[in-house]
Protein backbone atom coordinates (compact mmCIF):
# COMPACT_ATOMS: atom_id res chain seq x y z
CA UNK A 1 0.00 0.00 0.00
CA UNK A 2 2.70 2.37 1.08
CA UNK A 3 4.94 1.51 -1.85
CA UNK A 4 2.05 2.17 -4.22
CA UNK A 5 1.64 5.62 -2.79
CA UNK A 6 5.36 6.29 -3.16
CA UNK A 7 5.31 5.08 -6.78
CA UNK A 8 2.45 7.39 -7.58
CA UNK A 9 4.17 10.30 -5.90
CA UNK A 10 7.33 9.55 -7.88
CA UNK A 11 5.39 9.63 -11.15
CA UNK A 12 3.94 12.96 -10.29
CA UNK A 13 7.28 14.39 -9.18
CA UNK A 14 9.12 13.28 -12.32
CA UNK A 15 8.52 16.19 -14.69
CA UNK A 16 9.85 18.59 -12.07
CA UNK A 17 12.88 16.39 -11.39
CA UNK A 18 13.77 16.19 -15.08
CA UNK A 19 13.96 19.94 -15.36
CA UNK A 20 16.61 20.07 -12.61
CA UNK A 21 20.31 19.64 -13.41
CA UNK A 22 21.24 15.95 -13.18
CA UNK A 23 24.06 16.30 -10.64
CA UNK A 24 21.94 18.03 -8.07
CA UNK A 25 21.36 15.92 -4.97
CA UNK A 26 17.87 16.17 -3.58
CA UNK A 27 17.14 15.81 0.12
CA UNK A 28 15.77 12.28 -0.38
CA UNK A 29 19.02 11.09 -1.98
CA UNK A 30 21.22 12.75 0.59
CA UNK A 31 19.23 11.26 3.44
CA UNK A 32 19.57 7.63 2.33
CA UNK A 33 22.94 7.15 4.03
CA UNK A 34 21.53 8.19 7.41
CA UNK A 35 19.62 6.31 10.07
CA UNK A 36 16.62 7.89 11.71
CA UNK A 37 17.32 7.04 15.33
CA UNK A 38 14.96 7.17 18.27
CA UNK A 39 16.49 6.36 21.64
CA UNK A 40 13.74 6.32 24.22
CA UNK A 41 13.59 5.74 27.97
CA UNK A 42 10.29 5.56 29.86
CA UNK A 43 10.88 9.05 31.24
CA UNK A 44 12.83 10.78 28.47
CA UNK A 45 13.63 10.55 24.79
CA UNK A 46 17.31 11.13 24.14
CA UNK A 47 16.99 10.97 20.32
CA UNK A 48 13.74 11.69 18.57
CA UNK A 49 13.94 10.37 15.01
CA UNK A 50 17.22 12.19 14.46
CA UNK A 51 19.52 11.50 11.51
CA UNK A 52 22.71 9.69 12.55
CA UNK A 53 25.40 7.87 10.59
CA UNK A 54 26.07 4.75 12.63
CA UNK A 55 24.87 3.09 15.83
CA UNK A 56 26.91 0.46 17.68
CA UNK A 57 24.89 -1.68 20.07
CA UNK A 58 25.74 -4.45 22.56
CA UNK A 59 23.22 -7.09 21.44
CA UNK A 60 22.84 -10.42 23.24
CA UNK A 61 23.95 -12.04 19.97
CA UNK A 62 27.13 -9.94 19.94
CA UNK A 63 28.34 -6.38 19.44
CA UNK A 64 26.98 -4.95 16.22
CA UNK A 65 27.21 -1.77 14.22
CA UNK A 66 24.18 -0.55 12.33
CA UNK A 67 24.48 1.63 9.24
CA UNK A 68 21.79 2.88 6.89
CA UNK A 69 19.82 0.26 4.91
CA UNK A 70 20.51 -2.41 7.51
CA UNK A 71 18.47 -5.61 7.41
CA UNK A 72 15.36 -5.20 9.58
CA UNK A 73 15.99 -6.95 12.88
CA UNK A 74 15.08 -7.05 16.55
CA UNK A 75 17.93 -7.37 19.03
CA UNK A 76 17.84 -7.81 22.79
CA UNK A 77 20.43 -5.56 24.37
CA UNK A 78 22.88 -6.45 27.10
CA UNK A 79 23.58 -3.81 29.72
CA UNK A 80 26.31 -1.91 27.94
CA UNK A 81 27.55 0.98 25.91
CA UNK A 82 25.67 2.29 22.90
CA UNK A 83 27.76 4.44 20.60
CA UNK A 84 26.13 6.83 18.19
CA UNK A 85 28.10 8.42 15.36
CA UNK A 86 26.34 11.64 14.49
CA UNK A 87 26.20 13.49 11.18
CA UNK A 88 29.06 15.83 12.04
CA UNK A 89 31.31 12.82 12.66
CA UNK A 90 31.36 13.24 16.42
CA UNK A 91 30.21 10.27 18.48
CA UNK A 92 28.19 10.04 21.67
CA UNK A 93 28.19 7.20 24.17
CA UNK A 94 25.39 6.14 26.48
CA UNK A 95 25.34 3.31 28.97
CA UNK A 96 21.98 1.55 28.76
CA UNK A 97 20.66 -0.86 31.37
CA UNK A 98 19.26 -3.28 28.80
CA UNK A 99 16.29 -3.28 26.48
CA UNK A 100 15.61 -3.74 22.80
CA UNK A 101 16.89 -2.31 19.55
CA UNK A 102 14.61 -2.52 16.55
CA UNK A 103 15.88 -1.88 13.05
CA UNK A 104 12.97 -1.17 10.76
CA UNK A 105 13.02 -0.99 6.97
CA UNK A 106 13.87 2.40 5.39
CA UNK A 107 16.75 3.01 7.87
CA UNK A 108 14.54 3.66 10.85
CA UNK A 109 15.90 2.47 14.18
CA UNK A 110 14.45 2.59 17.65
CA UNK A 111 16.20 1.68 20.87
CA UNK A 112 14.20 1.22 24.05
CA UNK A 113 15.82 0.92 27.45
CA UNK A 114 14.88 1.45 31.07
CA UNK A 115 17.83 3.63 32.10
CA UNK A 116 20.46 5.32 29.98
CA UNK A 117 23.08 7.92 30.86
CA UNK A 118 26.19 9.38 29.25
CA UNK A 119 29.40 8.00 30.74
CA UNK A 120 30.36 11.18 32.58
CA UNK A 121 27.29 10.83 34.81
CA UNK A 122 28.64 7.65 36.45
CA UNK A 123 30.78 7.47 39.54
CA UNK A 124 33.52 4.84 39.45
CA UNK A 125 33.54 4.72 43.26
CA UNK A 126 29.83 3.88 43.43
CA UNK A 127 30.36 1.09 40.90
CA UNK A 128 33.28 -0.37 42.86
CA UNK A 129 31.33 -0.27 46.13
CA UNK A 130 28.35 -2.02 44.54
CA UNK A 131 30.52 -4.75 43.01
CA UNK A 132 31.88 -5.67 46.46
CA UNK A 133 28.36 -5.68 47.83
CA UNK A 134 26.93 -7.79 44.98
CA UNK A 135 29.80 -10.28 45.15
CA UNK A 136 29.08 -10.81 48.83
CA UNK A 137 25.45 -11.63 48.08
CA UNK A 138 26.27 -13.76 45.02
CA UNK A 139 28.67 -15.95 47.03
CA UNK A 140 26.54 -15.87 50.17
CA UNK A 141 23.86 -18.28 51.33
CA UNK A 142 20.81 -16.22 50.34
CA UNK A 143 17.84 -17.57 48.38
CA UNK A 144 18.23 -18.64 44.76
CA UNK A 145 16.44 -15.43 43.71
CA UNK A 146 18.72 -13.15 45.74
CA UNK A 147 21.78 -14.80 44.21
CA UNK A 148 20.31 -14.49 40.70
CA UNK A 149 19.60 -10.79 41.26
CA UNK A 150 23.12 -10.20 42.58
CA UNK A 151 24.50 -11.89 39.46
CA UNK A 152 22.43 -9.58 37.24
CA UNK A 153 23.84 -6.60 39.16
CA UNK A 154 27.36 -7.95 38.71
CA UNK A 155 26.79 -8.27 34.97
CA UNK A 156 25.70 -4.63 34.79
CA UNK A 157 28.41 -3.30 37.09
CA UNK A 158 31.28 -5.19 35.48
CA UNK A 159 30.19 -3.97 32.06
CA UNK A 160 30.01 -0.45 33.45
CA UNK A 161 33.41 -0.70 35.13
CA UNK A 162 34.98 -1.94 31.90
CA UNK A 163 33.78 1.09 29.93
CA UNK A 164 34.54 3.63 32.66
CA UNK A 165 38.27 2.87 32.56
CA UNK B 1 19.66 -19.30 24.92
CA UNK B 2 18.86 -19.91 28.60
CA UNK B 3 19.66 -17.10 31.01
CA UNK B 4 20.74 -17.85 34.58
CA UNK B 5 18.09 -15.57 36.03
CA UNK B 6 15.41 -17.37 34.04
CA UNK B 7 16.09 -20.67 35.82
CA UNK B 8 15.82 -18.86 39.17
CA UNK B 9 12.23 -18.02 38.21
CA UNK B 10 12.87 -14.34 37.46
CA UNK B 11 10.90 -12.71 34.68
CA UNK B 12 12.44 -10.48 32.01
CA UNK B 13 10.61 -7.60 33.62
CA UNK B 14 12.31 -8.30 36.94
CA UNK B 15 15.67 -8.68 35.19
CA UNK B 16 15.27 -5.23 33.63
CA UNK B 17 14.21 -3.70 36.94
CA UNK B 18 17.28 -5.10 38.73
CA UNK B 19 19.62 -3.98 35.94
CA UNK B 20 18.09 -0.49 35.92
CA UNK B 21 18.43 -0.28 39.71
CA UNK B 22 22.14 -1.07 39.47
CA UNK B 23 22.59 1.62 36.81
CA UNK B 24 20.76 4.21 38.92
CA UNK B 25 22.86 3.42 41.98
CA UNK B 26 26.04 3.90 39.94
CA UNK B 27 25.26 7.50 39.08
CA UNK B 28 26.96 10.51 40.60
CA UNK B 29 25.32 11.83 43.74
CA UNK B 30 23.10 14.59 42.28
CA UNK B 31 21.77 12.52 39.38
CA UNK B 32 21.33 9.45 41.58
CA UNK B 33 18.95 11.14 44.00
CA UNK B 34 16.71 12.28 41.16
CA UNK B 35 16.87 8.93 39.36
CA UNK B 36 16.29 6.62 42.32
CA UNK B 37 12.80 7.96 42.83
CA UNK B 38 11.88 6.30 39.54
CA UNK B 39 12.68 2.87 40.96
CA UNK B 40 10.20 3.10 43.78
CA UNK B 41 7.10 0.99 43.48
CA UNK B 42 4.47 0.40 46.11
CA UNK B 43 1.36 -1.22 44.71
CA UNK B 44 -1.21 -3.09 46.71
CA UNK B 45 -4.04 -5.25 45.50
CA UNK B 46 -7.00 -7.19 46.85
CA UNK B 47 -9.11 -9.90 45.36
CA UNK B 48 -12.83 -9.27 45.47
CA UNK B 49 -15.23 -12.19 45.68
CA UNK B 50 -18.98 -12.24 46.34
CA UNK B 51 -19.02 -8.48 46.69
CA UNK B 52 -16.47 -8.51 49.51
CA UNK B 53 -12.93 -7.25 49.45
CA UNK B 54 -10.32 -9.85 50.32
CA UNK B 55 -7.01 -9.36 52.08
CA UNK B 56 -4.92 -6.42 50.80
CA UNK B 57 -1.48 -7.64 49.72
CA UNK B 58 1.67 -5.98 48.49
CA UNK B 59 2.30 -6.63 44.79
CA UNK B 60 6.07 -6.83 45.28
CA UNK B 61 5.73 -9.54 47.94
CA UNK B 62 3.21 -11.49 45.88
CA UNK B 63 5.55 -11.33 42.87
CA UNK B 64 8.48 -12.59 44.94
CA UNK B 65 6.38 -15.54 46.12
CA UNK B 66 5.36 -16.40 42.55
CA UNK B 67 9.01 -16.18 41.45
CA UNK B 68 10.00 -18.74 44.11
CA UNK B 69 7.20 -21.05 43.00
CA UNK B 70 8.22 -20.73 39.36
CA UNK B 71 11.82 -21.65 40.25
CA UNK B 72 10.68 -24.65 42.31
CA UNK B 73 8.39 -25.78 39.50
CA UNK B 74 11.03 -25.59 36.77
CA UNK B 75 13.89 -27.28 38.63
Amino acid sequence: MNSLRIARAALRARPAALRMPLQRRTYAEAATDKIKLSLALPHQSIYKSQDVVQVNIPAESGEMGVLANHVPSIEQLKPGLVEIVEEAGSSKQFFLSGGFAIVQPNSVMSINAVEGYPLEDFSADAVRAQITEAQKVANGSGSEQDIAEAKIELEVLESLQAVLK
Amino acid sequence: MVFAWKSAGLTYNRYLAVAARAVRRSLKEDKRVAAERRGEMDLRFAKWSNGKQGEVKSLAEANAAITKEAAAGSS
